[in-house]
């Protein structure tokens, strides 16, 4: 983060003495914060700096200004401050002071204005683990020390021994797919984390992270290098990498999102659904949730084959105990004898209060 | 056998409440890309400065937010042609987004400073980051914001 007063910095140190003269100015504070958990603020190493700096802080609208509680010192002079997680605020316009002095003279560095979310420095992904997929594809995965993952993209790097340059894809998730192996190479991976749009505004890449080796060593001389070891540990399968693949790696990360968002929910839905069949089917469950209106019309069946359909049914006035009115299916009506016989049988039913068949049988 | 079956249903309805992503992270990131997309198309020069708050405090984000949403209606298109593509954008940047609550902040809409709209986009942006960082689940329940 250079200061914009950098420029005038040489022409006021030339004013103050042989100390401050002497010793190249300082370039400007840069404030980095290592995955949001400290932040460090330099502003120059103890090669070119000799006078005795401070340095002060504020944020916009709380104003206790306040001096570094930890500095950073290189050579028996001050270099930084170092700044702990509560005295980290983001989203929040951050200043910063430095005060050179020397001499009994004193020089003020100012600082840009700052906003701490766009000066986060996440820590390299770590577990760099690769898994041999069905159908000769590999997938390369890997974790963040950083807490939020949905504000990171990362930056897979990869290189066989074939290969003269490092090719480099970027990625959204944790999970990286090549289609297709090939079986002859030996392959180099790298993966850096920056913090994504949705959550700040920077540039600062993480560290590399450990790289992980995968392949058939054997045939490679002289063009591996340091970087390559041999790790017989990891299982043997190579992968080869072409242009077309690259870009056929974004769609594979597409149709593995689409898995996740179709595929599961309706794998979901289709075991509640069976669930819910089983439950239907267990009649003992299913009397209790959906009550049964008992019909006695199967006790007249007898009486409809005698009688050949031509009969009354009345109810007798005997009945005194009050019935709730759905249990309680009068017929009024006398029962028709249907044209076929015993074909089909009609019957119709009036269902009454209990006032309403005391009156009748009355 | 019966209650079991009741017993895995409700376990399953449940666990399907659970593991649902958050929905508000999703529309603060889809509300954060609206506003790029209204940067490209939106009219930058010759045009009225409106009032932009810059990073409200935790007790003024309704305040924040109704002003942005007020402000979006005077921008203008850049030209014709996308025309479109900006009612579009303006249309989902209009709909209220926050929960309705009561809200006592010291600075009003008016007290914030008048920007250009390119100014006044990015800080609407900035406050969808802090949203959307916000809303994200967190590992180790840490958080500097």
């Amino acid at each position: 983060m250079a200061v914009p007063g950098a420029s005038l910095v040489p022409i006021l140190l030339l004013g103050l003495g042989t100390c401050l003269a002497a010793s190249p100015s300082p370039k400007g504070v840069e404030c980095i914060l290592f995955n949001e958990e400290y932040m460090t603020c330099t502003w120059g190493s103890g090669q070119t700096l000799t006078a005795n700096y401070s340095l002060y802080y504020w944020y916009e609208n709380k104003l206790p200004v306040v001096e570094c509680q930890q500095y950073l010192w290189d050579r028996s002079v001050r270099i930084g401050c170092r700044f702990e997680q509560s005295e980290i605020i983001q989203f929040q316009a951050f200043y910063v002071r430095v005060n050179a002095s020397c001499n009994g003279q004193t020089l003020e560095i100012p600082s840009n204005r700052m906003e701490l979310q766009n000066l986060v420095k996440p820590e390299a992904p770590v577990n760099l683990t690769i898994h041999n997929m069905s159908g000769n594809q590999l997938q390369l995965t890997w974790s963040s020390p950083y807490p939020k993952e949905q504000c990171l993209e990362h930056v897979v790097k990869y290189k066989s021994n074939k290969d003269t340059s490092w090719t480099n894809q970027e990625v959204k998730g944790v999970i990286f797919s090549f289609p297709s192996v090939d079986y002859e190479k030996y392959y180099t991976f790298y993966v850096r984390s920056k913090i994504n749009n949705y959550c700040g505004n920077t540039q600062l890449w993480s560290e590399w992270s450990v790289p992980v080796f995968w392949g058939n060593n054997s045939t490679s001389k002289g063009s591996s290098g340091p970087e390559r070891p041999r790790s017989p540990r990891r299982p043997r399968s190579v992968l080869t990498v072409s242009p077309r693949l690259v870009a056929g790696v974004a769609e594979e990360q597409l149709q593995w999102f689409w898995i996740h968002t179709v595929l599961i929910p309706i794998a979901s839905c289709l075991l509640l659904l069976v669930l819910v069949v089983l439950l239907v089917r267990m009649e003992r469950v299913w009397v209790i949730i959906m009550p049964r209106i008992p019909n006695p019309s199967k006790n007249f069946d007898d009486l409809f084959i005698t009688h050949n359909g031509d009969f009354q049914v009345r109810w007798l006035p005997w009945l005194t105990t009050p019935l709730s009115w759905w249990q309680l299916p009068t017929p009024l009506t006398p029962l028709c004898p249907s044209r076929n016989g015993s074909e089909s049988l009609k019957m119709l039913w009036r269902v009454s209060s209990p006032t309403t068949v005391k009156a009748s049988a009355t | 056998m019966e209650r079991m079956i009741i017993f895995c249903m409700l376990f399953f309805c449940f666990s399907m409440v659970l593991t649902a992503t958050s929905p508000k992270a999703m529309k603060y990131k889809q509300l954060s890309k609206t506003i790029d997309h209204l940067k490209d198309v939106v009219k930058d020069k010759d045009v009225e400065l409106l009032h932009t708050p810059e990073n409200p405090g935790d007790g003024c984000l309704l305040t924040a937010v109704t002003c942005f949403q007020n402000g979006i209606l005077k921008l203008q298109p850049r030209n014709s042609q996308v025309n479109a593509t900006f009612a579009k954008t303006v249309k989902i940047l209009r709909r209220p987004f926050l929960p309705v609550s009561e809200e006592h902040c010291e600075s009003s809409c008016e007290s914030y400073e008048r920007k250009k709209p390119q100014e006044f986009l990015n800080s609407f942006s900035k406050l969808m980051q802090k949203l959307f960082k916000n809303s994200t689940a967190e590992r180790y329940g840490k958080s500097t914001i």
